[in-house]
Order: C-alpha cells, then sequence, then structure tokens
C-alpha cells in the first residue's frame, strides 16, 4: 500500500517535471504557452453552460440598470495604458535633435570638429559597459532572454572589433556574468583613466510591439519615460548620500557634456541608419538626456545607448541570433569610429 | 508514461566538450571523442578515403586535417566559421550510428551545460533539429539527476571538460536559481598539468593532447595511488620523467572552486532542506573519474556539517542515459507541438 502511494507520488512529480521541461523548451522556441484539449465530462459541460447562462443574465441586467460593470474596468485600464505608453509631446528625435552645434561654436569658434581633434587630445582607452550582469538580470523577453546576457555578448564582439585596430586600449567592465554596482562601474572608467565610455543596454516597452533605439546621454531628464528609466538604471548604483556632492559638482562639466552629445549622436545615427536598412519598422528616438548617474560620474565622453527592444517578439527571436547581435556590434563600433574621425568616416557599416 | 510507438527512436545525448555520447531505444549506446575533421586538401582527402572523420580518428590523423573541437565550454564557440557546421557533423554522426530503421521518427534529449545562454540553446538546436523529428534541449546535470531517480533532495554535480555543472533537484523542474555553472573543469586541470610539466622539465617535448592522456589515465587527489612515472622525448631520446607530484596538483587545482560553490548551493538553499540535501551529493561526468574526488569532497564540506558524496557509477553515459528516459518518459503531446 504504502510502496503504491509512493509509487503515484513519483509518477505525479514525474508528470509535472515533464511538463516543465516541454515549457521550457517551448519558451526558448519562442512558442505561446501549449494548451491541451482534453475532451471535458458533459456533466462539467452541463455545468459551464449553466454558469454562462447565469452569468449572462445577470451582466445583461446589470446592463439595463446602468451598472458600470464593464465600463469603470474600461476607463481603469485606458488611463493605466494612457499613463504607461504617453508618448512625449514632442519625441526627440534624431533630425530636431541632432546635434545642434551653436554652442560649441560659441564656446570653441571652431564648428564640427570634436574637442579631442581640437585639443589634439588622443582616445587610447575605450571602456565599454555591458549593462546589467549577475542578480541584475535587467529586462527579459517573452521567450526568456536576458538584457544582461545580450548586453555582454554585444560588449564583446565590439571589443574585438575595436581591438583589431590595435589603436585603443578597449576595456569591458565585466567579461563575465557578474553583478556590478553602478558605482564599481564608475570608479572602474576612473581608475583605468578611460578616454570615452559607452554604456549598452536593451529597451523594454511593455505591449507596444514596436522596436526603438535611442542613446543617451547625462542631462535632466527629456521626458517622464526618460526619468522612469533612468530611475530604474540608478536602482543599484550604491552611491551613499555623503558622494552626493561629489556628483552635483559634476553637472557643471560642460566639455564632457558636448562630447557627450556629439559621441550619442554618432552612435544614434550609426545604430538607426544601418538597422532600418534590416527592420523598416524600427523607430529612432534620437538622442536624449536622462540623469544615469554612470554618465555622471565619468568624467569623460559617456553615453548609454539602448540599441534594441526586447519587449518586441520578433527583435528578441533576431537578438538570438549571432548575426544580428555582431551587425549591433558592427554599427556601435561605426558610431565611435566616427565620432573619433568626426566627418572622416561614413555611417555606412561595411561588411568587414 | 512510456510510448510504445515502433516508428519512433527516442535518443538521449550529451554533447560535450571532450565527449559525446548518445544512447538510443534500441539498445544502441556510443561514444566519440567531440573532435572533427576535414581532409586538409585533396591529397588528404585521397589517403584518409572520407570527407569527415571523428573523435579518436580524427585525432590520430589530425596532422592531414581541419581539426575542429566545437564546443568550449560546452557550448559553440561562437565567431569560429565551422564550428557549428562541426556540431552538425557530431550529432549526424552520433544519429547515424544510434541505427534508425528506415522512416523512423527520432525524437530527441540533448543535455547542455546548466548556465548555457539561450542564444547557444538555440544554436545547439538548430545543429541538431536537421537529423531529428522532434527535440527538447535539457542541462546535463539534470538529465543526470533523472536518470537516476534523484528527483527530489539532491545535488548533482557534473564534472566535465569545459564546465562544472551543478543542479538541485527538490522535487520540480529546477529554476535557474538552482543551477549554476563554472568553468573549472577537465579543461583546466590539463591547462595546469601542461604548465607544471613545462615547468619542471622545460627541456621535454609534449603537447597538450599527451598531457590530457596522462590526466585521464593516472588523475587522483589526496592519497597518492603510487609513483607515476611517463616517458617524454628529450632531444629526441624518450626519457622517464616521474609527474606524481604535477598530477596531484594539477587536479585538486579544481577542488577550491568546487567546494565554494557546493557550499554557496546549499546555503541559499531552504534551511529545513538543506541536511538532505548535504546527504545526496552525486558527482558524475569526466571528472568523477578522479581517483578519491568522492571523499576528498565529503572530507572538505565538513565545514558545513556532515555530507555523503557519491560518484555515479557509468559517468560516460550517465548524461545521455537520463537524456534518453527523459524522452522515453516524455508524453507524445508534448513532442508532436515542438
Amino acid at each position: 500500500m504504502i510502496s503504491m502511494i509512493f509509487r503515484k507520488r513519483t509518477h505525479r512529480l514525474k508528470e509535472s517535471i515533464l511538463k516543465g521541461v516541454f515549457e521550457e523548451n517551448l519558451k526558448i522556441l519562442g512558442k505561446p504557452p501549449f494548451r491541451i484539449s482534453e475532451r471535458m465530462p458533459l456533466s462539467a459541460k452541463k455545468i459551464s453552460l449553466s454558469f454562462l447562462v447565469i452569468l449572462l443574465f445577470i451582466l445583461g441586467h446589470g446592463n439595463s440598470l446602468n451598472l458600470p460593470l464593464f465600463q469603470e474596468k474600461q476607463t481603469i485600464a485606458s488611463s493605466d495604458t494612457k499613463k504607461y505608453f504617453q508618448t512625449p509631446e514632442n519625441p526627440l528625435t534624431l533630425s530636431d535633435n541632432s546635434i545642434n552645434l551653436s554652442d560649441a561654436k560659441a564656446f570653441l569658434k571652431i564648428p564640427g570638429l570634436p574637442l579631442s581633434r581640437t585639443f589634439g587630445l588622443t582616445v587610447k582607452t575605450v571602456m565599454i559597459d555591458p549593462g546589467h550582469g549577475g542578480s541584475n538580470t535587467g529586462t527579459k523577453g517573452k521567450m526568456g532572454t536576458k538584457e544582461k546576457d545580450i548586453t555582454l555578448d554585444i560588449a564583446k564582439r565590439l571589443k574585438m572589433r575595436l581591438d583589431k585596430y590595435g589603436q585603443y586600449n578597449v576595456i569591458l567592465t565585466r567579461e563575465n556574468d557578474v553583478t556590478l554596482p553602478l558605482n564599481k562601474r564608475v570608479a572602474l572608467a576612473q581608475s583605468y583613466k578611460a578616454d570615452l565610455f559607452v554604456s549598452i543596454h536593451i529597451n523594454y516597452l511593455p505591449s507596444r510591439p514596436t522596436n526603438i533605439i535611442e542613446t543617451y546621454y547625462f542631462g535632466s531628464p527629456s521626458d517622464d519615460t526618460t526619468l522612469k528609466l533612468a530611475e530604474l538604471e540608478n536602482a543599484d548604483s550604491q552611491y551613499r548620500m555623503s558622494d552626493f556632492r561629489k556628483i552635483i559638482e559634476k553637472i557643471g562639466n560642460t566639455l564632457k557634456y558636448q562630447e557627450s552629445k556629439k559621441l550619442a549622436a554618432s552612435i544614434q545615427k550609426s545604430l538607426f541608419l544601418n538597422s532600418s536598412k534590416e527592420d523598416g519598422n524600427v523607430q529612432n528616438k534620437g538622442i536624449k538626456t536622462a540623469p544615469f548617474l554612470v554618465l555622471l560620474g565619468v568624467d569623460v565622453p559617456a553615453v548609454l545607448a539602448e540599441v534594441s527592444c526586447l519587449s518586441n517578439s520578433k527583435e528578441e527571436r533576431e537578438l538570438n541570433n549571432e548575426t544580428h547581435r555582431e551587425n549591433i556590434a558592427h554599427y556601435l563600433e561605426t558610431g565611435i569610429l566616427d565620432y573619433l574621425n568626426k566627418g572622416e568616416a561614413s555611417y555606412e557599416a561595411k561588411r568587414r | 508514461m512510456k510510448q510504445k510507438e515502433d516508428n519512433v527512436l527516442f535518443v538521449g545525448i550529451d554533447l560535450g566538450t571532450s565527449r559525446s555520447s548518445i544512447c538510443a531505444s534500441n539498445g544502441a549506446k556510443e561514444w566519440i571523442e567531440s573532435y572533427v575533421g576535414w581532409p586538409k586538401d585533396f591529397i588528404s582527402l585521397k589517403v584518409l578515403g572520407r570527407p569527415v572523420l571523428f573523435g579518436s580518428e580524427a585525432l590520430q590523423n589530425r596532422l592531414s586535417l581541419e581539426l575542429c573541437r566545437p564546443l568550449e565550454h560546452g557550448i559553440i564557440k561562437e565567431g569560429i566559421d565551422r564550428s557549428e557546421e562541426a556540431v552538425r557533423e557530431i550529432i549526424r554522426h552520433l544519429v547515424e550510428i544510434s541505427r534508425p530503421a528506415a522512416e523512423q521518427k527520432i525524437y530527441a534529449v540533448v543535455g547542455v551545460p546548466a548556465d548555457t545562454l539561450k542564444t547557444n540553446k538555440l544554436a545547439i538546436r538548430r545543429a541538431v533539429s536537421e537529423f531529428v523529428h522532434s527535440l527538447m534541449v535539457v542541462s546535463e546535470p539534470f538529465a543526470v539527476a533523472y536518470g537516476m531517480n534523484l528527483l527530489n533532495n539532491a545535488l548533482v554535480i557534473d564534472i566535465g571538460a569545459g564546465t562544472t555543472d551543478f543542479c538541485i533537484m527538490h522535487g520540480s523542474i529546477p529554476t535557474e536559481e538552482d543551477q549554476k555553472t563554472i568553468l573549472t573543469a577537465g579543461d583546466y586541470i590539463d591547462n595546469q598539468l601542461y604548465s607544471y610539466l613545462n615547468e619542471k622539465f622545460p627541456n621535454s617535448k609534449f603537447n597538450k593532447n599527451m598531457v590530457r592522456q596522462f590526466k585521464e589515465q593516472y588523475s587522483f587527489v589526496g592519497k597518492s595511488p603510487g609513483e607515476i612515472r611517463v616517458e617524454l622525448p628529450v632531444d629526441g631520446k624518450p626519457v622517464m620523467h616521474d609527474i606524481t607530484n604535477e598530477i596531484k596538483r594539477a587536479c585538486e587545482s579544481i577542488l577550491p572552486a568546487i567546494t565554494e560553490t557546493t557550499t554557496e548551493m546549499i546555503a541559499r538553499f531552504d534551511p529545513e532542506f538543506q541536511v538532505k540535501i548535504k546527504g545526496n551529493i552525486v558527482l558524475a561526468g569526466g571528472g568523477s573519474l578522479i581517483r578519491g574526488i568522492a571523499a576528498h569532497l565529503q572530507e572538505a564540506l565538513k565545514v558545513i556539517g556532515s555530507c555523503t558524496v557519491v560518484s555515479v557509477d557509468d559517468p560516460l553515459y550517465a548524461g545521455s542515459l537520463g537524456a534518453l528516459k527523459l524522452a522515453q518518459d516524455m508524453p507524445v503531446k508534448y513532442w508532436e507541438s515542438l
């Protein structure tokens, strides 16, 4: 008797494990959860039917009595949706937010050239920051793809590409799947004396079936959504209140601000121009300012690129494809090089 | 739960960095070294007589071949042109040697390292799906646990060549938190041994393949089983060398990381069940063949209380046998909808 109970329990356990294995594999493939159509017994069918009739009857009465049964729900849902997905009134697209050189001209009277060249400054150390890592997974797609894995993979590819030039010391803030708070990332950039800092992230827009590309540099938030995003990304900063003064002092770093803006524009242009050739529906959200602590902390030109969008199922599938990740790394490379050789390189990524 | 379909061949595959094995429902049970070689030119092709060679045969003829060991740390090496092709060849070969009947459908479960990035699970799926009708990918230590019926309160440590995989079983499919992969495994021992031998015998000639063979033949931790002497050429002349200490140091170099990860995984598990897991630690994979490893780990883990560590009986096939059992137990409705 006991052995029979034990066998039944093991059988049930195995059944649930096998179902789990199957569901895991559906997830890998990006397929929706499986529903097994099983025959419903006649008695159960009768009960369900009676319940449905009673429910319809009650709802019918509710409507005739003007009960706001559905109406209220819809209002709540729509206000939520509106709040969450409100698009900024003046979204900063590349066209209307592309580099306004008037600030730089006023400051230097030399149009077009980056300060690095104006002052003969060379860029030796490029720090690439794969967003998130370890227990901080970042966003997660429906198939289970994690932002931390994709950003690390793209960062490694970008490093390999930049290493080929032999001119740059390219360093990653993390080379493995480890948790790395923002203050440590900043400390790394400082200790390696980084000359450029590029943080790689993937966007997530729940229920919006779009794929967007946007690049940030430090500044006041461009809109509510950017503020929320910055709050989210700053959550694991591990900065203390005692660091606050130093942080605030950095806000006035005009040169870094201007250079970061140019770097952001170069990267955004390369990312969008090239990505749109593969996916005609990708949206250009342009360069934006947001108070990301990681961008403020480093003293050199620093940008945060949201290179893709994990909430878009098609894009998630693509991100699981090695070629697509290699392409993104290539576009980032082109953007960075274009910033460094302003006006001499083409934004068009050439296959190498 | 078992399928009784004659027109289906169920297979379990353990795709490893060093060795890959297959077990099939028709009784076939084979393994190969995970090497693939293509003749370098038409002369090599003529000499070898085949367009592609596998395993030890490929290793023996490596001078005439473009040799590829496609799995690094248990996953498909990225950026290497022929890696995915090589994995496909290994799978094709394994499926062929499992002798499926004509018109027979093949349902396969493939074991991959526990922490494999999803992108790699997809790459492995792509490589395998060409040769099978339906396919599921599971973590290697989970396949071992399922095969041994260790479904509840157990910790499986699969010490492979590229990775050591940890998996806690607690009565349901293990989640990401229940699994961990570290890169301290067989290849790490090879590298350590290679550098120790280079340091001790700078004038002797040997390569990584020879070092791997020494490890496989003589590996041990703890008390030495006796003097280990091997023949290595010095200036072309064969000379005997004592490598006992180097073998011991290299094999023991993986223990701190394994002990630390085991402790960490047990510590983060529900405290009420920790004692049960400590009494049920199973070592699998090629690394479990290192003499004295189970006893040594059991001793090292005493800091977290009394533990029982045992090694599986058949490490070469434990993964593929578990995968086969999963394949056979899996309901048909699941196979058909993948």
